[in-house]
């Protein structure tokens, strides 16, 4: 397992793809490009989580509150508040990692799924709120055509948009992870108690992991509000959250794009096999069963362990 | 925000019992849940699809065989086929995969619920499925001007025999005691020469037979249908958290506590009555970190 | 043997031509993104199948101006992210022509929105939200359900006729059971000002015990209550309506208790004498049209038809005999062909109003009564509701989307 969670490999090989991904609309047709900038969105959700589920080693269950904080607060500025919606990306961040604070603040001290369920609870507190205020947050029907800039309205405008904001909040990320910041809060998860012991604060290193986490959550939220001009209480749902972690878990959560790919895996197989039968779910969960018993690592974790055993072969060789 | 006009001792009285008798369905399907992630450290997302399972195999049993006998025989057949059916998960499945990471397998049985969620909906279709209750549970009595249905009446003598089996198992059999003993510390049980792996495939079939019971019993007051899996899962997972991880008198406590404040909070405060269970969680673990009884996590 | 050769090349070319002169006629293709998982696909399948089944009769006469029609089904499993992207694959790779569906109301607000900017047309098959037609309908939006306005206006030209004068309101904690609630409770003090409300007890979607509800209603001594839920609670409720005894203490109402999808899982052990209003009965009314409709879905699909069955077989009407009157298959000509379209339907003949896009169908309200012909209740009494006393007022509508 490599702490920083990637190397200078798997750097170059993640550039190439998001380059070549900037030359998709050249010849994909409209569907293919939204369907790219939707996996964007969900695998930069995906990735926010994991730098607290996989390098914090914290079991953030509800993480698509922040997903959908963002979200809401950026549709409501312009809906509401009439404002224009470029300040929306700097209040939906903002308010998701404001959010991440107040309930980090209430979760960091416990353990485990006893965090996570604290967690799910506060949540879907915020997510009731959200789901019952029908003056506000327009309720369980949700807030329908939220402006969006002329600039990035398009289906590609708002490709384009995506791939730049992720890949910039992945390199972010990544110099996050990499910090003597990320070190120290690895360490704190593979053991909390030494970490202690040799005077780190563990729970200040947690709670700037969680407000870290639910900024780029909020970022994701922003992002989907451009892709899909909309927003509902399904956002912040436990069920969203329990998705995304799966995503996490299927790519390789102690691999950095991991939960990209599993992102990807999970999006593109809803979407094929939802076109061939309505019981995509069942396809799904087999195909995730056989990930499981055939690649315990998750799909990036198995890859990158190969490479890692042929090249230390190729090396005694 | 003003108290609802209606509350008196004797609505008061009634609504405790019926909350009594959510907490006996609350009780057993929660308690199975627990004994697997006390005693196997699994987290079971698929609970909820077996207590599903559970109703829909007590319909079916029910109406094959008809009459007044159908329910009381479906109420020990479905059980039954449920636990089965989960030995054959674990043996077939599950116990290559003890190993792993908790979040691993936490990602196999999601991935288990959603194909038994598929499954179901292949085997019986969309149509709301109804089950009566046997004639002599039908109907209410008057409990001091307001009617208690029979029904809930039989719910709340099933809980305490439940509960009572359930503490003759794990404290007066070998086995039981066994399973509580690995619960603690599997590594010392292996080392006393036991086989833990038939132990693990006990309990968890036994805990699944408890979701299946807690389905078989609320058959006839609900609409049987695809969707009853998301219903309860949440619930129950909450109910253990506060409970205390693997403590089984816990998840009798949590669904106490969940059964009362919904049927209570009803009647003083009905506008906010989506909200309740979330509330007695963050309340309850902000005192308590560990849930109100000793956990074995 | 080279002259062999010559013949199947040329016999291949041949079937290749005829092949792709029958693919050169014109296919609609029709997208359907609808729930059908979970508890609400009981109610969808109807709607699906009955769309299928009306094209299916067009396709096998020849089509429409030589064209046939293509249903191609998505499943959205109630989430409305999913049926987005659902969407928006069928538009934009498929290209269909027309969207149907949905019972979520938050997806059908958000494909509505969807279909105007793609310009393309939108059935709306179940969602009931009256936003739909009302302070968000456009151009591209057609509502062939009852929604709430009318069912609240319909409700409350019924119980303003008995003697009822303290009221509880109970219901589905969601938009749904709210709009219903308010559209009643609104209409019906304005037919009977005299009305008061007791109090009001609001539920989650999939509640799985009403007992204490029930309880806790009974305690406050109602005349009767308005019970505003609706899809799969319908069916708890009414159990334990009947186990509480419920419906012989305090008479209640409930939009779709009548409904055959309501009524028949419950079989004989459904609560008598609830009142319901719903917008189709297989047995109700008694005319040709509808006797002809039920042996035909019955005849198909070996089950009676519930009420989605015939918004389904509407939406299809409404969409071939557009395109007929348009004589053309541009969007635009359909929309302005449809607008204020008369089809005769299994309940009569029903108009898709100009003004709003709201389909205008008759409302039948009923008492829920045990029936020798049948192992589950029926509707009884049943009074009709014209359209015109339900259909959304036009001048609201106006100004709400004025706003």
């Amino acid at each position: 397992m490599q702490d920083q969670g990637m190397n200078s490999r798997g750097l170059i090989l993640a550039g190439v793809v998001l380059a070549g991904l900037a030359f998709l609309p050249a010849f994909a047709e409209r569907y293919y490009i939204y369907l790219a900038a939707l996996i964007l969105v969900t695998g930069l959700l995906a990735s926010s989580l994991n730098m607290v589920l996989g390098f914090g080693g914290m079991y953030q269950f509800h993480h698509a509150v922040f997903f959908g904080a963002g979200a809401y607060a950026a549709a409501l500025l312009t809906v509401r508040g009439g404002a224009n919606p470029w300040w929306g990306y700097l209040l939906g961040p903002v308010v998701a990692a404001a959010l991440s604070l107040v309930m980090g603040l209430i979760c960091v001290r416990l353990s485990k799924l006893y965090f996570g369920m604290l967690q799910i609870s506060l949540g879907s507190l915020v997510w009731a709120i959200v789901f019952r205020w029908y003056s506000f947050t327009g309720g369980d029907d949700g807030l329908h055509g939220v402006p969006v800039p002329p600039l990035i309205g398009s289906v590609r405008g708002a490709f384009y948009f995506t791939l730049i904001v992720t890949a910039v909040c992945l390199g972010l990320m990544y110099l996050i992870v990499n910090s003597p910041f990320g070190r120290v809060f690895q360490s704190i998860r593979d053991n909390p108690e030494r970490a202690e012991a040799v005077g780190v604060d563990v729970v200040r290193h947690q709670l700037i992991g969680l407000v870290i986490a639910g900024f780029f959550g909020g970022v994701a939220g922003t992002l989907f509000v451009t892709v899909e001009g909309t927003v509902f209480p399904d956002l912040m749902f436990w069920t969203l959250s329990l998705e995304i972690l799966i995503m996490c878990l299927l790519g390789g959560w102690f691999t950095f794009l991991g939960p990209m790919l599993g992102a990807a895996i999970i999006v593109s197989l809803r979407t094929v096999v939802g076109i061939y039968t309505e019981y995509w779910t069942l396809v799904l969960g087999v195909i995730l069963m056989l990930l499981i018993f055939f690649l315990p690592e998750g799909v990036l974790g198995f890859f990158t362990a190969r490479l890692g055993r042929r090249r230390a072969a190729g090396e005694d060789g | 925000m003003e108290i609802a006009s209606n509350v008196n001792l004797a609505s008061l009285g009634q609504q405790v019992l019926v909350g009594l008798s959510r907490t006996t369905i609350l009780f057993i399907v929660s308690s199975g849940l627990s004994l697997i992630l006390g005693v196997l450290r699994i987290p079971n997302v698929s609970h909820g699809s077996l207590y599903m399972i559970g109703a829909f195999f007590t319909y079916s049993v029910a109406s094959f065989i008809g009459g007044q006998t159908g329910f009381w025989l479906a109420l020990i057949l479905a059980p039954l086929a449920v636990g089965l059916l989960s030995l054959a998960v674990e043996r077939g499945i599950f116990c290559h995969l003890y190993d792993r990471e908790h979040l691993m397998l936490l990602l196999f049985t999601f991935s288990l619920m959603l194909v038994l969620g598929d499954l179901v909906k292949l085997t019986y279709g969309s149509n709301y499925r109804s089950l009566a209750a046997p004639l002599m549970l039908q109907g209410s009595f008057s409990l001091s001007g307001l009617p208690f249905p029979r029904y809930n009446l039989f719910l709340l003598v099933a809980g305490p025999l439940v509960a009572l089996g359930l503490w003759l198992l794990t404290n007066k059999t070998k086995i039981g005691k066994i399973a509580r003993a690995a619960a603690v510390d599997r590594e010392m049980v292996a080392a006393m020469g036991i086989n833990v792996s038939w132990v693990f495939a006990f309990v968890f079939c036994i805990g699944c037979l408890l979701a299946g019971l807690g389905g078989a019993l609320v058959a006839p007051t609900q609409n049987i249908t695809q969707g009853m899996d998301h219903a309860i899962i949440m619930e129950t997972f909450l109910i253990i958290i506060i409970g205390g991880l693997g403590n089984i008198w816990g998840a009798l406590l949590g669904a106490a506590i969940f059964g009362l404040t919904d049927a209570i909070g009803i009647l003083v405060w009905p506008q906010f009555a989506i909200v309740f269970p979330y509330v007695a969680v963050v309340i309850v673990l902000l005192f308590r970190p560990k849930g109100l009884l000793k956990s074995t996590w | 043997m080279k002259g062999k050769l010559w013949l199947i090349l040329a016999l291949t070319a041949a079937l290749g031509l005829a092949l792709g002169g029958a693919a050169m006629a014109k296919t609609i293709k029709i997208g359907m993104v609808d729930c059908y998982s979970g508890p609400p696909s009981t109610y969808t399948n109807d709607v699906r199948d009955a769309f299928q089944l009306y094209l299916n009769k067009v396709n096998a006469t020849g089509g429409v101006m030589g064209a046939k029609f293509k249903v191609l089904t998505r499943d959205s499993k109630f989430k409305v992210d999913l049926g987005l992207a659902a969407a928006k694959e069928l538009i934009m790779r498929e290209r269909v022509s027309m969207l149907v569906g949905t019972i979520n109301s938050a997806l059908a607000l958000a494909l509505s929105d969807l279909c105007q900017r793609e310009k393309i047309p939108f059935f709306v098959t179940f969602s009931k939200s009256d936003k739909i037609s009302g302070a968000k309908g456009h151009r591209y939006v057609f509502q062939i359900t009852e929604n709430t306005a009318m069912i609240g206006k319909a409700a409350a030209a019924g119980l303003a006729k008995k003697p009822f004068v303290k009221y509880w309101i109970a219901g589905d904690d969601y938009e749904y059971g709210h709009a219903v609630a308010q559209g009643v409770w609104d209409n019906l003090k304005k037919l009977k000002p005299g009305v008061k409300l007791l109090g009001q007890s609001w539920w989650k979607v999939g509640e799985p015990d009403f007992t204490p509800y029930i309880t806790a209603i009974l305690a406050a001594k109602p005349d009767a209550v308005i019970v505003a839920t609706g899809g799969r609670d319908c069916v708890p409720f009414l159990k334990a309506a009947q186990a509480t005894g419920f419906n012989s203490k305090v008479p209640f109402y409930m939009h779709t208790a009548t409904e055959l999808a309501t009524l028949r899982p419950v079989g004989k052990n459904a609560p008598e004498g609830v009142l319901g209003t719903s917008n189709y009965h297989f047995y109700y009314p008694d005319s040709p049209a509808n006797k002809a409709f039920v042996a035909e879905f019955q005849k198909a699909y070996k089950r009676l038809p519930a009420v989605g069955a015939l918004y389904g077989y509407i939406t299809a009407q409404l969409v071939v005999q557009g395109y007929q009157k348009a004589k053309g298959f541009d969007t635009e000509k359909f929309i302005s062909a449809v607008e204020g379209l008369t089809v005769d339907t299994p309940v009569g003949p029903v108009q898709l109003r100009p003004d709003d896009h709201q389909a205008l169908l008759p409302m039948y309200l009923g008492v829920t009564k045990k029936s020798p012909k049948y192992e589950f209740l029926i509707a009884d009494g049943i009074v009709t509701i014209p359209p015109a006393d339900a259909a959304p007022d036009l001048a609201a509508i106006k100004k709400a989307r004025g706003k």
